[in-house]
């Protein structure tokens, strides 16, 4: 009586998992991101639908930034290094500079690679920057125009030794910016919203999920 | 008899709060436990520290800056507010009586700017000079490393 019954469940199971090679727990997020033009670490203009077939982890931030983003970058390394090496090929881990100005595709790219030599930084103009910000509903505002005086905010306690010439050139831009962490299945559609504070093997896991969709 | 025995008691309560009062006075005790500078990349023009400000005295005192020769060192607090992160300078921070300040990712943390790399490498120590309104200067050798949260 039981056995039956069990194998019955066992085989709707089944056939429940063969429906749906797309995993439910995470749909899609309907307009949240969408195709985009970029430019890359070497300098070439780049489509996003070139990472079609890859599983995307989408980071916006800047090189300037101390606190979030090296340890955001931080995060991503240990993710990244949670996956196997077959699943890492699968994956990207694309960050989006929202300060094009000051982190052109060189820069940008060895910013990054300090944290991972496989890891994507895009560039771009302005208003390519701007399109994909709007895309994923993030933002980024200069601290200059929250109302912070960046100079004042750069200069509170002069460095012992320091160069005044040096800091005349200094033209760093602080932003406040958006930290969510966009993972993108393999057709670039946006299906769950992360953060540095999600555990890292659960993370893993909906990067597999994705990878084996 | 009884006169110079209340003399003396006098003169032995005096002593002894001579000697007590001092440690029983109101003072900050600071303790800077745990710092580090993160490891930034070699084209970075800032990075960060993190570590634990206590004060383990009986009066608050006031963090009113930060000098090192390595780096411009601000107190900063990392804002996260519908899933934005913005920065916010705190020139003057007071560490309350038996409490702490925790700096860490995300949160408070030491901004460096204006980074003197040739002595921010991996396994280098720079020295950061606390500035306390009532403790005055407090220097520590921290170590700079790669993130690892
Ligand atoms: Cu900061």
């Amino acid at each position: 009586m039981l056995k039956p019954m069990l194998l019955g469940i066992f085989i709707f199971l089944n056939t429940l998992n063969i429906a749906s090679a797309f995993d439910e727990s995470l749909p899609i997020l309907s307009g949240v991101g969408g195709e985009f033009t970029a430019v890359d670490a070497d300098g070439n203009t780049i489509e996003s639908t070139n990472f079609k077939g890859s599983v995307i982890i989408l980071a916006f931030g800047y090189t300037n930034c101390a606190d979030v983003c090296p340890f955001t970058l931080g995060y991503l390394k240990r993710l990244y290094a949670g996956l196997s090496s077959d699943e890492q090929k699968k994956t990207r881990i694309v960050f989006v500079t929202i300060d094009p100005k000051y982190d052109n595709p060189d820069h940008l790219k060895k910013f990054i690679g300090h944290y991972n030599k496989d890891f994507i930084g895009l560039s771009g103009s302005q208003e390519q920057i701007d399109y994909i910000v709007s895309l994923y509903h993030a933002e980024y505002n200069s601290l200059a125009t929250l109302g912070v005086p960046t100079q004042n905010i750069r200069r509170v306690n002069p460095k012992l030794f320091a160069d005044s010439q040096e800091a005349k050139d200094d033209k760093a831009t602080l932003f406040s910016h958006t930290i969510t962490l966009y993972l993108l299945d393999k057709q670039g559609n946006t299906r769950s919203l992360e953060y540095t504070g999600t555990p890292v093997e659960q993370f893993v896991g909906k990067i597999r999920a994705l990878i084996h969709e | 008899m009884n006169k110079s025995w209340l003399i003396k008691l006098l003169i032995l309560s005096a002593l002894v709060a001579v000697q007590v009062l001092p440690t029983l006075k109101a003072q900050p005790e600071i303790k800077l436990d745990k710092f580090w500078v993160v490891l930034a990349p070699a084209v970075a023009r800032s990075t960060a520290g993190y570590g634990v400000i206590k004060n383990e005295g009986n009066q608050e005192d006031t963090l009113i800056g930060i000098q090192s020769n390595s780096a411009t060192i601000m107190l900063h607090k990392t804002e996260i507010k519908s899933g934005m992160a913005r920065m916010i300078h705190s020139p003057h921070m007071t560490i309350k009586s038996h409490s702490e300040l925790v700096l860490e990712p995300m949160s408070f943390h030491l901004m460096l700017t204006d980074l003197d790399m040739t002595t921010l490498f991996e396994g280098a120590e720079i020295i950061l000079q606390f500035k306390f309104e009532k403790s005055g200067d407090i220097d520590i050798a921290v170590p700079v490393r790669e993130i690892l949260y």
